[in-house]
């Protein structure tokens, strides 16, 4: 296996390693902690709904790669977490716009608990029957979504903003697209994205790396790397709708106000994320003075927030929580953003932002599963964990102030909830 | 690792949790008062007011800009209950001096704020400042809604409050919206000297040092105010005991309802003889080798999640569900089933034995997360021993098959509470 190592003035150091299928195994020894955190992934999400392999175009239902998560879950030996139980590993999996994910952590018997992991994820079992069941679980988790007004709020704001990107859809899907699922077509899209070459491992803690190595070597099935090509139709710059909202059974209203971001290239680089990160915190973080200004007029509390949303052929930024008015926290925002262009950001708070940033990127590196998430991320996007701290040193007030010149005022969604009408 | 506790004066602990693999230093202040429904909400803000300004920092946003440039040292406030007790809790988490760019100390300056934020805040004339009071209230005030939002919460919270009826358990650990209304700026001052004065005190320290001087400073600080003879928390009992199970249904504009189960047990208090507890309500309904998982939800499809939870300190299990609103009876019959079945020793050694191993592998994580540490020995601030997660590991290894037939026969139905959708009532 070809191996790279990476190492870091905080302390921290990791192995890449890439398998011959082209498996991305990434490993952070904590000999120090008690416990480790693995997670295998494909690059394969709730976007990846049409795609061509080797020339042959496929269209599937939405929310076909959770669903597929949920059954993978199961063997013909058995389901994995009656493997798990005898382990005593605490197991679980999670499906999101661009990634699926099955991760265990555990104090005791790691490389039992990774052989489970290795060989469940490789081995798809789904029957006519199988796929029926899951399709009344599921369909029961779509439904309390659609109770959950935190959800809700993202979803309606995404719908507003993208016209065709497929990450405008319930990662989900509906209880509809769901019923249009066989087994047919879950063993199609596996056989297509859980290739050891759209896939990777990461795994930080108490572990031993050259050990980890050999284990995955040995269990990793070869085969043949894949072409796959995603289809996307092309996004247009603008918003659907700048304003959405809905009722639901809520006691104040809850938004969700975000900015569509121009997509030059299809993913965003390190350098561009971090710098939105920042940017972000001067916009709208504690330390900002918008931030007083919204708490100070009673518009925002600590469920306020904000996220840089972005990934294949999507780029948003989102500030999100609770208000009695959110239609003037949005303009505010506005407001912010372009004093900023105009008047420039204040040195000061740049460098206090920074600082923060900087100390919470050490911060990170306390949590195997911090890390382990963290390792998802390098091998999503093919970046190195310590980019962060290293970018934090570097960064000037001038890449920060470039960034801001992506956020337009015209390209801007603001989704609501509301308390239901008495 | 190991810990000591440090006798801090009357009514006062300091407990230094060495611990040296993590990039941070965590202190916390846990002050533990009685739960009453006249006092809740006061005190329930005081953590809130209390890391929002200083007589030193008399602007949140100043406040926000020193913790930034601090490396983004974390100030965090909550209040919970346990048992009986309401626990106010201040802590701050700051990156180790090692890391700092300049050398400043950074661990000493986050203790220094710590003690700057709680003993010396930004009062005038025995009162908190109107504004700073009016956005505190503003903020609890709306925490309490998003929760009634929250169905899941909801629904749980709205179970205790039946089951714990006229007990100090049923109340709301913030209060309830008119309680927080009802808070001056007079009448919070008051709750602040009142904690300090009679509030069980247990200050830890997680990390791989005490701060230089850290507890003699804070025993001094206490020195100079009149605490009285403040004895520990003690254990609390149980819900009172009820002729017939009591049912509360209410409606709402929901898709999906939600049923609550509560369940007495005789066994409660946090020490040795109410283990058997947490293992039996862990095959019940903890895991996914759990009954209520692998039947209710798993091979019945009755719910999308349904599981089981305990608070040993109250002899308490809760049972929560996702259900449609047409299965909810079928539901509740489908979980006594699986209670009865614990009852009657009808689960196999594969379950007995993956939900010690769960949770044992759980409790030696506890030592990989400062947070985590700082939780579990503010949960035994009354018991005579110290007893790490490991300990309790070791102890939870011999609990065997019938203790937890034993226990589960002393396990009764008190309270269900159903929440369904307006035009299914």
């Amino acid at each position: 296996m070809k191996k790279e190592f990476f190492e870091s003035d905080i302390g921290e150091a990791y192995v890449k390693a890439i398998h011959p299928t082209g498996l991305k195994i990434y490993i952070l020894e904590k000999p120090q902690y008690n416990s480790a955190y693995a997670i295998f992934g494909t690059k394969y999400g709730s976007i990846d709904t049409c795609f061509s392999v080797n020339g042959e175009e496929t269209k599937v239902p939405e929310g076909i790669a959770h669903f597929l998560e949920h059954k993978l879950f199961e063997s013909e030996d058995g389901d994995a977490f009656t493997k798990y139980a005898k382990t005593g590993a605490y197991a679980n999996a999670f499906t999101s716009f661009d990634k699926t994910c099955y991760l265990f952590s555990c104090s005791d018997k790691f490389y039992e608990n990774l052989d489970i992991l290795l060989n469940f994820v490789q081995s798809p079992y789904f029957t006519q029957a199988t796929v029926e069941k899951e399709q009344g679980i599921i369909g029961q988790e779509i439904r309390m979504y659609d109770d959950s007004p935190a959800w809700r709020v993202m979803f309606n704001m995404l719908l507003a903003m993208y016209k065709n990107h497929p990450v405008r859809i319930d990662i989900a899907g509906t209880v509809d697209s769901i019923s249009k699922i066989d087994a047919d077509l879950l063993y199609k899209c596996y056989n297509t994205f859980y290739n050891p070459s759209n896939m990777f491992i990461c795994i930080a803690g108490n572990v031993d790396t050259e050990q980890v190595l050999k284990k995955i070597k040995d269990s990793i099935k070869v085969s043949e790397g894949l072409e796959i090509t995603r289809i996307n139709q092309a996004e247009p710059d603008s918003v659907c709708e700048n304003y959405v909202e809905q009722n639901l059974a809520v006691a104040q209203p809850l938004f969700c106000f975000g900015y569509k971001e121009k997509i030059e290239n299809e993913v965003r680089s390190v350098k561009q994320r971090i710098a939105t990160a920042v940017l972000m915190e001067i916009i709208a973080g504690e330390v900002s003075p918008l931030y007083k200004q919204l708490t100070d007029k009673g518009l925002i509390n600590d469920e306020f927030d904000s996220e840089y949303f972005n990934g294949q052929g999507y780029s948003a930024v989102i500030f999100e929580g609770e208000s009695s008015d959110p239609e003037l926290v949005a303009e505010l925002i506005k407001a912010e953003v372009d004093r900023l262009k105009n008047e420039g950001i204040d040195k000061k708070l740049f460098s206090a932002v920074r600082c923060g940033m900087y100390g919470n990127a050490i911060r990170l590196f306390n949590s195997v599963e911090g890390i382990a998430m963290q390792l998802v991320d390098c091998a999503m996007n093919d970046s190195c964990l310590f980019d962060e701290i290293k970018y934090l040193k570097s960064i000037t007030v001038e890449d920060v102030y470039k960034r801001l010149s992506l956020l337009d005022n015209e390209k801007t969604v603001l989704s609501v909830i509301k308390p239901m009408e008495a | 690792m190991s810990e000591k506790i440090i006798d801090l004066g009357k009514g006062a602990q300091g407990l230094f949790i060495k611990n040296s693999r993590f990039n941070t230093t965590l202190i916390s202040f846990n002050f533990y008062l009685p739960l009453a429904k006249e006092t809740v909400a006061d005190y329930a803000l005081l953590p809130f007011i209390l890391t929002s300004c200083s007589k030193k920092y008399p602007d949140f946003s100043l406040l926000n800009y020193k913790l930034s440039r601090l490396y983004g040292a974390r100030l965090d406030a909550s209040t919970e209950k346990y048992g009986d007790y309401q626990l106010l809790k201040i802590k701050i988490s700051v990156i180790n001096d090692r890391f700092s760019l300049d050398g400043e100390s950074l661990v000493n300056r986050a203790s220094d704020m710590l003690l700057e934020l709680i003993f010396n805040p930004n009062t005038e004339n025995e009162s908190f400042l109107e504004t700073d009071l009016c956005r505190e209230k503003r903020k609890a005030i709306e925490h309490i809604k998003s929760e009634i939002s929250e169905k899941r919460v909801y629904a749980k919270n709205r179970l205790i409050e039946e089951m714990f009826k006229d007990q100090p358990y049923s109340v709301a650990k913030c209060g309830k919206i008119e309680d927080v209304e009802a808070i001056t700026g007079k009448s919070l001052y008051n709750a602040w000297v009142k904690m300090l004065k009679t509030a069980f005190l247990r200050v830890n320290v997680v990390g791989s040092s005490i701060p230089s001087g850290f507890f003699e400073n804070i025993t001094e600080k206490l020195g100079t105010i009149p605490r009285e003879d403040i004895p520990m928390p003690k254990n609390s009992a149980p819900a009172c005991s009820v002729k017939t199970v009591n049912t509360v249904t209410e409606a709402m504009d929901v898709k999906q309802g939600k049923l609550v189960m509560g369940f007495t047990s005789q066994l409660f208090g946090n020490d040795d003889n109410s283990l058997p507890l947490m293992i039996m309500c862990d095959i019940f309904g903890g895991g996914p080798y759990s009954k209520l998982f692998s039947n209710v939800r798993e091979k019945m499809s009755l719910c999308y999640y349904c599981s089981a939870s305990s608070v040993r300190q109250k002899g308490l299990i809760t049972v929560e569900s996702g259900v449609e609103f047409e299965n909810t009876d079928k539901a509740k019959t489908a979980i006594l089933n699986q209670l009865d079945a614990v009852k009657k020793g009808d689960f196999s050694d594969f379950e007995f034995s993956s939900s010690i191993k769960s949770i044992c592998d759980s409790l030696f994580s506890y030592n990989d997360s400062q947070n985590a540490l700082d939780s579990w020995y503010c949960a035994k601030v009354n018991n005579d021993n110290l007893y790490s997660p490991e300990d309790i590991a070791n102890k939870i290894k011999n609990i065997t098959r019938e203790d937890i037939i034993n226990t589960a026969k002393g396990v009764k139905l008190h309270t269900v509470y159903k929440l369904v959708g307006r035009e299914n009532n």
